[in-house]
């Protein structure tokens, strides 16, 4: 089977500080792929390194086969790698139309977007509704709703989202995974970055759990969800072992006893 | 009374000239956050520029006008490539004498070239003037605001719905957002330093039937620019905008009400500058700072 | 003594000497290098608190009319007309702190600019107290004698490395290139901002005061475009980026590097006005580009050499 995406053996960090430590992971056309990761882990890192704003020290990068480690990350949107960067991070002095308009800067997506826009409006009928408003002054959801449609209009063909339900309620955090899940049919690959493991593996075929700056463990949704490491450390639940597992703080995982 | 219509036509006609001559400077802040000392020295050589055009060839300032511009926006293009690329993420000593240099360079090449002899270009409708009732209308001063209006509009069209201008607002709010919408910073950061440089000498060209052209005159234009993009506020193109008026209306009355008051305005944009830092630091319409 | 000190004892001794008992031509020479040395430091320092001065001629030419104005309209003689000077030049920089107080360095750039300026326009405009642009004339019968002057530029020059030498072993050392790197974090470290600029600025403005009021004296004359010309500014900020900024040794250097260019250009340039500028334009442009840590960084072991870029922090950068 093809491969999308793959990071091969990556170690990046910032300055003194190493975050990836050897992280390999891949993403095959339409499937939706999960990394679970406490925080600190290296989430974010790892979107900034697969979206080019981070240059690894070490290791490969590759898209449809080809090596994009090189691509300056702005080129990289072209290729169609749509990243909904941590924090949301919408333009806030701009209106939504504005934002999601910028969202289809490349050539090829421009060509498109009229029918990215009205996909975007019906997928987010809030943002419809609010297309006028500057995006700085909506709620959280709603900027979520904003990030994923503004990478959307790009046209990928893998959409990243970083930890989409950061700070969001569960009402919030269920619709907007809703969303993902209705985008997934059209066909996409999605990375989805995340801490709250409970949605990202509702809604992803597969994953991976991120710990030590490496995969520390991987599956179907179904075998994490039923492994007793991702039972402990992120849906809180007690197994027969002793003890609990936990975030460290750093990005490792622990179990303590 | 006639001399408060007076004063309120003459500070917005000057207001519209000095909204133009800042409103680059802003916008290349906005963008690249580097203050561009050398902002001043393209708005001398657009005046340069449209003086020799005119005692050389005879060319209109105002036909010159597009073509100067197109140059200004290419040498800015190419200046920007060469020198200030280089130091962008620098620290902001690098950044505030590598533009001083440059500002400082570029005035003596005119220096050099030209000598420090005071000129000035007069196409005959520049001092024609109308006749209002009381109240004198200069022409020059009114096609230099025509002009003014022109190009600051034609720049906020293209900010609020150009392609480009959308992305050169997104860059300056948020660079990485940005490049993850598939644009390319670099471009952005020369491309608003290329508008800067073009709409300089844009203002030059229309200074030079107003005003006498010298090759020092780059030092107080930049003075004024920056009196304005504060009190406007750092970052706002609106703001800036305004504040033209207001400098405008500030040194135009006091040259009307206080004797000598010709010889003080030099000095009106640093009383402000340092007025708006006690005050208000933000100026008008900037974001918060500190 | 190490090698160091030995130079700087050396240096110190030559100034002194040659102000003392060298030919009317070297004299002179010295007269600008220790000049400005003094300003050089002075502006060096500042840099080093995180302040970047773009009008330090602002408090040269301060200086220089207290100075004048001291004499001619008081009958002070010179090394108590310094005093004022001093004060004024003092006084006007806390007052700048005062008014940039925690704004970013870009503000404190302008703020200078425009100050320079300010005080040309003022000086222009009140010809009754400043002789407007016409000048004045430093009254002849208070004339100091050109040894006293040049002795007073070297002492200046020994006292100005030696107090920026006492700041490098004092505590404040610590706060101020706190400042200079991160002032949030500055403050979080109890070490209180604008205390510390305004102390630094206000000995700093002295300084620079004291040099212009010397240079009034030695010049005898003063209008606005001499108080406040570009070049003490542009040689005020070239001397100690050249020479190598933040250090020690850096704005001697730079000072020495700076007159001796200025005399090159003039040698061979002199002819076409303003291509001395043009030089220094240039020549700003191309260290800051090329060689942003100076001359200094040349001479002295530095560790691996590496290819210095122009992103890179001038001074001795960033060292945990």
């Amino acid at each position: 089977m093809s491969v999308l995406l793959r990071l091969a053996n990556i170690h990046a960090g910032y300055g003194q500080s190493v975050v990836l430590d050897g992280l390999s992971l891949e993403i095959r056309p339409s499937e939706v792929v999960c990394l679970l990761g406490a925080n600190g882990a290296g989430k974010t890192t790892t979107t900034r390194v697969a979206s080019g704003l981070l240059a690894p020290w070490d290791g490969e990068i590759s898209f449809d086969g080809v090596s994009i480690r090189d691509v300056p990350a702005h080129r990289r949107v072209a290729l169609g790698v749509c990243l909904a960067p941590e924090g949301r991070q919408v333009f806030p002095d701009l209106t939504v139309k504005d934002n999601l308009l910028l969202g289809s800067y490349t050539p090829h997506a421009r060509a498109i977007r009229k029918r990215s826009l009205d996909e975007v409006y019906s997928l987010f009928p809030k943002l419809s509704e609010r297309s006028r408003q500057k995006a700085g002054l909506m709620s959280g959801g709603e900027q979520q709703m904003l990030a994923i449609g503004r990478a959307l209009m790009g046209h990928p063909r893998l959409l990243m989202l970083d930890e989409p339900s950061l700070g969001l309620g569960p009402k919030i955090v269920f619709d907007v995974f809703a969303a993902v899940a209705k985008t997934a049919e059209s066909g996409i690959s999605i990375l989805i970055v995340e801490q709250n493991a409970e949605a990202a593996l509702s809604v992803s075929h597969r994953g991976y759990v991120l710990g030590n700056g490496r995969i520390a463990a991987a599956g179907t949704s179904a075998e994490l969800r039923g492994s007793a490491l991702v039972q402990e450390a992120f849906l809180g639940k007690k197994t027969s072992r002793s003890g609990k597992a936990a975030g460290n703080g750093d990005g490792s995982l622990s179990t303590l006893s | 009374m006639d001399l408060i219509v007076q004063l309120l036509i003459d500070s917005v006609l000057l207001g519209g000239l000095y909204a133009l001559m800042s409103i680059g400077l802003s916008l290349g802040f906005g963008v690249t956050r580097i203050i561009n000392f050398a902002h001043g020295e393209f708005v001398m050589f657009g005046a340069y520029g449209a003086f020799w055009l005119l005692a050389l060839y005879g060319v209109d300032p105002l036909l010159s006008l597009p073509l100067l511009v197109v140059a200004g926006y290419l040498a800015g293009w190419v200046l920007f490539k060469a020198t200030i690329e280089k130091v962008l993420n620098a620290p902001h000593l690098n950044q505030i004498l590598l533009t001083f240099g440059i500002a400082l360079a570029l005035e003596h090449v005119a220096v050099v070239l030209w000598t420090g002899d005071v000129r000035s270009a007069s196409p005959a409708y520049a001092v024609a003037t109308f006749v209002f009732g009381d109240v004198f209308v200069v022409q020059g001063r009114l096609i230099a605001f025509a002009v003014a209006v022109l190009l600051v509009a034609g720049l906020l069209c293209w900010l609020t719905w150009a392609e480009n201008g959308r992305a050169v607002r997104a860059i300056a709010q948020n660079r990485d957002a940005a490049t993850l919408m598939g644009i390319d910073p670099a471009r952005m950061y020369a491309l608003s330093f290329a508008i800067n440089s073009g709409l300089g000498v844009a203002s030059g060209a229309i200074v030079s039937f107003l005003f006498n052209i010298t090759p020092f005159m780059g030092f107080p234009v930049l003075l004024k620019a920056i009196a304005v993009v504060i009190l406007g506020g750092l970052g706002s193109i609106p703001g800036t905008v305004a504040g033209g008026f207001i400098l405008a209306f500030a040194e135009t009355a006091i040259a009307y009400y206080v004797p000598d008051g010709a010889g003080w305005t030099e000095g009106i944009a640093f009383a402000l500058i340092v007025a708006i830092l006690i005050v208000r630091p933000r100026g008008i319409a900037g974001q918060s700072l500190a | 003594m190490n090698l160091s000190a030995a130079s700087w004892v050396l240096a110190g001794a030559a100034a002194t000497g040659v102000a003392a008992f060298g030919s009317p031509l070297a004299a002179d020479i010295n007269f600008r290098i220790c000049g400005l040395v003094i300003v050089a430091v002075s502006w060096n320092l500042m840099a080093g608190a995180g302040l970047i001065s773009l009008g330090h001629s602002a408090f040269w030419g301060l200086g220089a009319y207290v100075a004048i104005l001291s004499a001619n309209r008081l009958g002070i003689p010179l090394a108590w007309s310094l005093i004022p000077a001093m004060l004024c030049g003092a006084a006007i920089a806390a007052a700048l702190a005062l008014i940039t107080g925690r704004l970013r360095g870009i503000y404190f750039a302008i703020s200078t600019l425009a100050m320079s300026e300010g005080l040309r326009v003022v000086a222009v405009m009140l010809p009754a107290v400043t002789g407007g642009s016409t000048g004045l004339y430093l009254d002849t019968r208070l004339a100091a004698g050109n040894r006293l002057i040049n002795l007073g530029a070297a002492g200046g020059a020994v006292a100005a490395a030696l107090i920026a030498w006492a700041l490098t072993r004092s505590r404040y050392h610590f706060a101020l290139r706190a400042m200079r790197d991160n002032e949030t974090a500055a403050q979080m470290l109890g070490i209180e901002p604008i205390r510390f600029r305004v102390g630094i600025m206000a000995l700093c403005g002295a300084m620079a005061s004291y040099a212009g009021g010397l240079g009034v004296w030695h010049n005898g004359y003063l209008d606005p475009g001499v108080a406040f010309d570009l070049q003490t500014t542009i040689d005020a900020q070239i001397a100690p980026i050249l020479g190598g900024i933040y250090s020690l040794p850096g704005p001697a250097i730079g000072a020495v590097a700076t007159v001796g260019l200025g005399e090159l250009t003039r040698l061979l340039l002199g002819k076409y006005t303003g291509a001395s500028l043009l030089v220094f334009g240039i020549l700003l442009v191309v260290v800051i580009l090329a060689l942003p840590k100076g001359i200094y960084s040349i001479i002295r072991r530095d560790g691996p050499r590496r290819r210095v870029r122009a992103a890179d922090p001038v001074g001795d950068g960033v060292r945990p």
